[in-house]
């Protein structure tokens, strides 16, 4: 067992999970999203991010620009968050968070290709 | 034939993909590198990460008030805010209200773990930016896009020392690009301080590593030559045989120390070799032959501005001694002895006998009785020590004052102390090498010309030598190429069909034709024929290529006197023609038959 593998691994897992967990829910209601999961999601996700740095395989730099697309999307929604909560005079209407939530959706799917890639890179991984 | 040709090109092909994929290989390893230091710097920015991340949560999770006294909870944007100018060290305050107790303790313990985190991060990444392998790294690709980018002709000099750089002076002097290769880092740093007129890329590596080489400008279109002048027996062979495996029609010139070394570089195509030791004993016996020839050879080798050197005497015949019997010891007895003189050899610690060697130092004076100085003509002082070789001069010169004294001079930093000995024959490898190369690579005519120049005698020489003293004056002034082709001399044309295009009519001033131009033709070249200083009843052809040392100003005008029709009619015939095309429709004067 490769220590390194199992961090990275999870790190990777997590990000996907905690994005997932933000996102789930009516898109509208924003009591159904937490913003404590959103900030870990973004701290998860930057982790992992820096994880993947000076991989030089292919699948390595596919692993990478996933990363980098989720961390995009994630920020993305935190700055709409914070959009709506300080700078908007309506606060977080139903339509800033169905934007918000809506952009960790698309981070959600950068993070499901990661895993899957994760995945893939497992299964071809032949011992011996 | 065509079979041949094809099976040429195919060999052409295959050697220049694999000076390809040399390069690539090697800007490979540059990234390489760049990867590692990603690598490296993920700790420090998860921890960077980690912390952000606890001190921020910390503060958003922690209770406070606002100004009315009533609880109030830090927002993400608020709590990121304050972090961010705690952990940066600007410090704005207690934002967006004055904070209670409990969060004053947090922000306390955050500032300590943000200061550290940022330390550790800023730290390694200083750490890696003085990183030899990173800098290295980044060195090499600055370089391999500098050479990249160049789009004009450039020399691929390997091997920067006191030759290289000698030889890139003048090669930078004639307006023409190299690049450098060395395997010291201080001599690469050199290259900025030297005042190079052009952008010099330079790289310190390994020049027996063909990848450099490629990345270097081997496998460059642009690359016209290659020159090899480390000081190592290993690397000159080495990159000898790159180049010639891998761009077969580059020409390339190396140094060597022994006829050994240039018979192993021989097998690689055909490069030229260039021995200071085996040229130091041809010169001699040049010198000795043909003090004329000799003289002319080392005035055109020595560049331009290069003064008139005196005229050596050299004795003809009596006994010579030769102290030091190395590698330049060897070559000038053996050239001494097969012009029929007699040698006496001194070497201290000879490795293999020799007729009429004396065993002992130099400095020993019963060696100095033995070698009986006071009967000899000739005296050369050949020990690879400054010192030695100076101290054997004013010994020497003390026993008997008009010995003909040769000496080698090993570092640049004893020229002026062999220069008030006033040594009759200086060697000095770094020198005569460069201007060896020089000669060969600024304009291939005068190599040429300098190669069967001693054929002609020394009456020749010495009549050539006045001609051009009396045009240029002691100093050597510019040397160049001119091809009698429609292209580079289109207003010749027609008059060079004429079939009676004498030398003498056209080498005259543009503004008075009465006036000589102030240039000499030292060779011709007519399909592969050579002519060597033609005089003025010489009749040009077309497609000729002449060699020609003169004034710069004789070179412009006689560049006018190649291009523009008018010019050449009044230079050639003395009748002033309309060079505007009214004017000449004004007076009716047909137009110039050569168009």
């Amino acid at each position: 067992m490769n220590l390194e593998k199992v961090v990275f691994g999870f790190f990777v897992v997590l990000a996907a999970t905690l994005n997932f967990g933000f996102f789930i829910g009516d898109l509208q209601n924003p009591a159904l999203h937490n913003k404590y999961e959103l900030f870990a999601a973004v701290v998860v996700n930057l982790i992992a991010t820096v994880l993947k740095f000076g991989d030089r395989t292919q699948i390595g730099a596919v692993h990478l620009a996933t990363s980098l697309v989720a961390d995009l999307q994630l920020i993305a929604a935190t700055l709409a968050f914070g959009f709506a909560v300080y700078v908007s005079s309506d606060g977080l209407t139903a339509a800033a968070t169905a934007g918000i939530v809506s952009l960790s959706g698309g981070a959600l799917l950068a993070n499901v290709v990661s895993v899957i890639l994760l995945v893939v890179e497992t299964v071809s991984f032949h011992r011996g | 034939m065509a079979g041949k040709r094809l099976f040429r090109r195919n060999e052409q092909r295959r050697s220049r993909r694999g000076a390809l994929r040399l390069a690539a290989a090697s800007a490979a390893k540059a990234s390489a590198t760049i990867f590692l230091i990603m690598r490296r710097m993920r700790a420090p920015l998860i921890v960077l990460i980690v912390i952000f991340a606890i001190t921020v949560l910390g503060l958003t999770l922690i209770p406070g008030q606002d100004a009315q006294g009533r609880p109030w909870r830090m927002g993400f944007f608020d709590a990121f805010y304050v972090m961010s100018y705690t952990a940066s060290t600007i410090g704005f305050g207690e934002i967006p209200y004055p904070f209670t107790y409990n969060q004053r303790m947090w922000v306390t313990i955050s500032i300590y773990l943000t200061v550290i985190g940022w330390a550790y991060a800023i730290g390694s990444l200083l750490a890696l930016l003085q990183d030899r392998s990173f800098r290295q790294a980044l060195a090499l690709q600055h370089f391999t896009r500098k050479v990249a980018r160049l789009r004009e002709p450039f020399l691929l000099i390997a091997g920067y020392g006191q030759t290289g750089e000698l030889l890139g002076h003048w090669i930078d002097a004639l307006g023409r690009r190299f690049v450098v290769l060395d395997l010291s880092a201080e001599r690469i740093d050199g290259l900025e301080l030297d005042s190079y007129n052009a952008d010099v890329p330079g790289l310190a590596a390994d020049v027996r590593d063909p990848g450099l080489l490629s990345v270097a400008g081997l496998d460059h279109p642009s690359c016209e030559a290659v020159v090899a002048l480390t000081d190592d027996e290993e690397a000159n062979p080495a990159a000898v045989m790159a180049a010639a495996l891998l761009r077969p029609e580059v020409p390339v010139v190396a140094r060597v120390t022994t006829r050994t070394l240039a018979e192993r570089m021989q097998a690689f195509g055909s490069p030229s070799t260039v021995n200071p030791f085996d040229r130091f004993g041809d010169h001699l016996r040049l010198a000795l032959k043909a003090p004329a020839s000799y003289q002319l050879l080392t005035w055109l080798e020595s560049g331009p501005g290069g003064e008139l050197p005196t005229r050596g005497l050299p004795p003809r015949n009596g006994r010579w001694v030769v102290f030091g019997y190395g590698r330049l010891g060897q070559e000038v007895t053996s050239d001494l002895r097969a012009e029929g003189l007699e040698v006496t050899v001194v070497e201290p610690r000879p490795t293999h006998p020799e007729a009429d060697m004396i065993v002992g130092d130099g400095s020993d004076p019963w060696v100095m009785a033995q070698a009986d100085l006071d009967r000899a003509v000739g005296f050369v002082a050949g020990t690879d020590n400054d010192t030695t070789n100076l101290s054997l001069v004013a010994a020497a010169r003390r026993s008997n004052p008009s010995l003909f004294i040769g000496a080698r001079q090993n570092r640049p930093m004893s020229a002026p102390l062999f220069a008030a000995m006033e040594v009759y024959a200086l060697l000095v490898p770094a020198e005569v090498i460069a201007h060896e190369v020089y000669a060969q690579l600024s304009t291939p005519l005068l190599w040429r010309f300098l190669r069967e120049m001693p054929a002609q005698g020394d009456a020749w020489a010495a009549e050539l030598t006045d001609r051009l003293i009396s045009v240029c004056g002691k100093r050597l002034q510019a040397l160049w190429k001119l091809r009698l082709t429609p292209q580079e001399a289109p207003a010749l044309s027609g008059w060079l069909a004429g079939g009676n295009a004498r030398l003498a009519e056209l080498l005259r001033n543009p503004d008075d034709r009465d006036e000589p131009l102030h240039a000499v033709v030292l060779l011709v070249v007519r399909d592969g024929q050579t002519t060597l200083a033609p005089d003025g009843d010489f009749v040009l052809a077309p497609g000729d290529e002449l060699l020609l040392a003169g004034w710069a100003a004789a070179r412009r005008a006689l560049g006018t006197i190649l291009f523009v029709d008018a010019v050449r009619e009044y230079v050639v015939t003395g009748r002033r023609v309309p060079s505007s095309w009214i004017w000449r429709k004004l007076s009716r004067v047909p137009e110039p038959t050569s168009r």
